[in-house]
């Protein structure tokens, strides 16, 4: 833990230490340290099978590494689960989505988050008020710009809108910790810019956020620093200022030429 | 618990949706597609009733509809049940069993050990949410699906109340055992007033309690349900209780009825549950489904079974049509789903 360029002053708000996760046969993450400090957007970037997904799964709690220390605020989680990460405040949006198509826009926004009426009766119950959520939900897109119906039921919504639910719901409930996997994927130019224009405006806020992408110049546009993943290995970290899309592609691929149409693979 | 979330930086000016009208379209056709499914269900029941008020002029008597929801009562009850795990992405196969195992559990204790009424209800409902329990520990920690866990459910309870009984019938329960699936209200009958609160209390759990959603969710797309924090083993769990306390209710109601108890006594229903379960438009593969189309397939299932004994065609024509209704059922869904398709 020696590695990581030491942010001024600032306690890192996650720190994970020597995370190793295998597949069975396929070791998909070996001894990696990573470190989110607040209103600092860190890259994550890596060829395909480089390990980045399954280290934002185990960063949220939902795979748990084989060994390795997570801290969060300080503490270190004996076992962190997607329900524990949620409470500590850190939303993800996830590479193949999060949102149950067969309900509608709504009840993905705040599914496990829900209003319940507060009173004897309906508390216990767990009663939920549908019209204040969906009143909210409503509010809250309108609050990002994407006007989507909350009743809408999520499988009549284009792949893109599907992915800017995500993108909101995450940005509305990330109070701490944000990580988004490749958010861009499958959005056109203008929602790009938006959910760049997003996650800088979070970090602005003091959320910690974790961004993926290999859109090299999203990600030289949108970092303060990049951590490069190769074969589940950590080869870089570097700030991102005075970083060109050259050095950090040679990082990703390991070969010091790059030449187009040439086989780069280590 | 409110949650406020912070406030969000100002985004940039007008974004781009375009597909939003395109989108607005097919909200309004996957709807209409779900409203339809409810419509041409009760467009069939509606045929089916005329077809039998025409056959028979005793069918649309006061009584004889009395007598369709009696007989709609413990169907109805199990295949409630059965909706919520079906819901789930889960089946189960040993409700008719369950009725069975409660039936002989209560008979045991009640006319066998002289015990107390409350307390043979009590063993009966408790020894059916049991093995839903077990059922579903055994599909949620071993990883073993449901259609297996149950299924050796189905045998293992339906064994149980024969060891119990010894393999005869345990008759004889009594005041006021014997009143459960057999009071009336001015005629009209008792046992289907009880399958209606549990419908209305499942429909209300379902649509209105944050587990109820929990449950579309789980079944709908357990992994991104897992990513919100919910356990699906969990939730499929308490799904699988819930079917074993209607299939112990729905002994209950079977067992007073015969006025006894034994492991044939509602082995049989499982089809009929089935049945009305994929009539009402729940989807196999989880995620859809209400208890309200149920209560239409259950009433359809028992009417059309009504009416062939009205009829007087024989007993075993009844299996046959009910088969043949779960496959024409299955056949009009999957049809719609590539119209639905289609649109999109
Ligand atoms: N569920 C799984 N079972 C088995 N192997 C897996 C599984 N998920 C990932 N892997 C393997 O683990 C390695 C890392 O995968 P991971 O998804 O973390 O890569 P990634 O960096 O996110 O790639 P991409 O850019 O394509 O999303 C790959 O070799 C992949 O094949
Ligand atoms: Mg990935």
């Amino acid at each position: 833990m020696s590695a990581q360029p030491k942010q001024s002053g600032r306690e890192p708000v996650l720190e994970a230490r020597g995370i190793s996760k295998s597949y069975g046969a396929v070791q998909a993450l070996t001894g990696v340290d990573i470190a989110l400090y607040p209103g600092e957007v860190l890259g994550l970037v890596g060829d395909n099978g480089a390990g980045k997904t399954t280290l934002v799964k185990c960063l949220s709690g939902v795979l748990r590494p084989d060994s390795g220390e997570i801290h969060i605020d300080g503490d270190v989680q004996g076992e962190l689960t997607a329900e524990r990460a949620r409470t500590l405040g850190i939303e993800t949006v996830y590479q193949n989505l999060s949102l149950v198509d067969t309900l509608d826009v709504m009840q993905n926004f705040f599914l496990n988050r829900e209003i319940v009426y507060n009173n004897p009766v309906a508390r216990p119950l767990r009663w939920m008020n549908r019209r204040r959520m969906y009143r909210d939900t409503d509010a809250h897109l309108k609050a990002l710009s994407l006007p989507v119906d909350a009743r809408r039921p999520v499988s009549a919504l284009s792949g893109g809108q599907r992915q800017m639910i995500a993108v909101a719901r995450a940005i509305t409930w990330g109070r701490h910790i944000v990580m988004f996997d490749e958010p861009a994927a499958a959005l056109g130019v203008r929602q790009s810019i938006q959910v760049l224009n997003f996650v800088r405006s979070m970090a602005a806020r003091g959320v910690a956020v974790l961004f993926i992408s290999h859109n090299m110049q999203h990600v030289l546009q949108v970092t303060d620093r990049i951590v490069v993943l190769r074969h589940g290995e950590k080869v870089g970290d570097l700030a991102t200022a005075g970083a060109t899309a050259q050095q950090i592609v040679t990082l990703i691929t390991g070969s010091e030429l790059v030449v187009e149409g040439q086989d780069i693979s280590v | 618990m409110t949650e406020t979330p912070p406030q969000t930086a100002e985004p940039p000016a007008q974004p781009s949706w375009g597909s939003a009208g395109v989108g607005l379209l097919r909200t309004r056709l996957t709807r209409a597609s779900s409203s339809l499914r409810a419509l041409g269900t009760l467009f069939a029941l509606g045929l089916i009733w005329l077809f039998f008020a025409l056959e028979s002029q005793y069918f649309f008597t006061t009584s004889n509809i009395w007598n369709i929801l009696l007989q709609a009562a413990n169907i109805g009850i199990i295949a409630a049940g059965l909706t919520v795990v079906m819901i789930a992405a889960e089946i189960d196969l040993s409700i008719g069993s369950l009725e069975a195992l409660a039936g002989s559990v209560a008979a045991v204790i009640i006319i066998q050990h002289h015990q107390p009424f409350w307390l043979g209800v009590t063993g009966a409902l408790g020894a059916a949410v049991l093995a839903g329990a077990i059922s579903g520990l055994i599909t949620w920690k071993l990883k073993v699906v449901s259609f297996i866990s149950t299924l050796a459910m189905l045998g293992i309870a339906q064994g149980i109340a024969f060891l119990l009984t010894n393999g005869h019938a345990i008759a004889g329960f009594g005041n006021p055992y014997d009143q459960i699936g057999t009071w009336t209200i001015d005629g009209f009958p008792g046992a289907a007033i009880i399958a209606a609160g549990v419908f209305v209390v499942l429909h209300l759990m379902l649509t209105r309690t944050t587990f109820g959603l929990q449950i579309y969710a789980v079944g709908g797309n357990p992994e991104a349900a897992a990513y919100a924090g919910i356990r699906p083993g969990r939730v499929k769990l308490i799904a699988l209780m819930i079917s074993g306390l209607t299939g112990g209710i729905g002994g209950l109601i079977l067992s007073s009825r015969l006025d006894a108890g034994n492991g044939l006594f509602g082995a049989g229903d499982l089809l009929a549950a089935v049945a009305a379960v994929v009539i009402g438009g729940t989807s196999l593969f989880g995620g859809v489904g209400s208890v309200v189309g149920t209560a239409i397939g259950v009433v359809m299932i028992s009417s059309i079974n009504n009416g062939l004994i009205l009829m007087n065609v024989p007993d075993f024509w009844q299996q046959i049509v009910v088969g043949v209704i779960i496959i024409a059922a299955m056949a009009v869904d999957q049809l719609a789903k590539a119209a639905r398709l289609a649109v999109r």
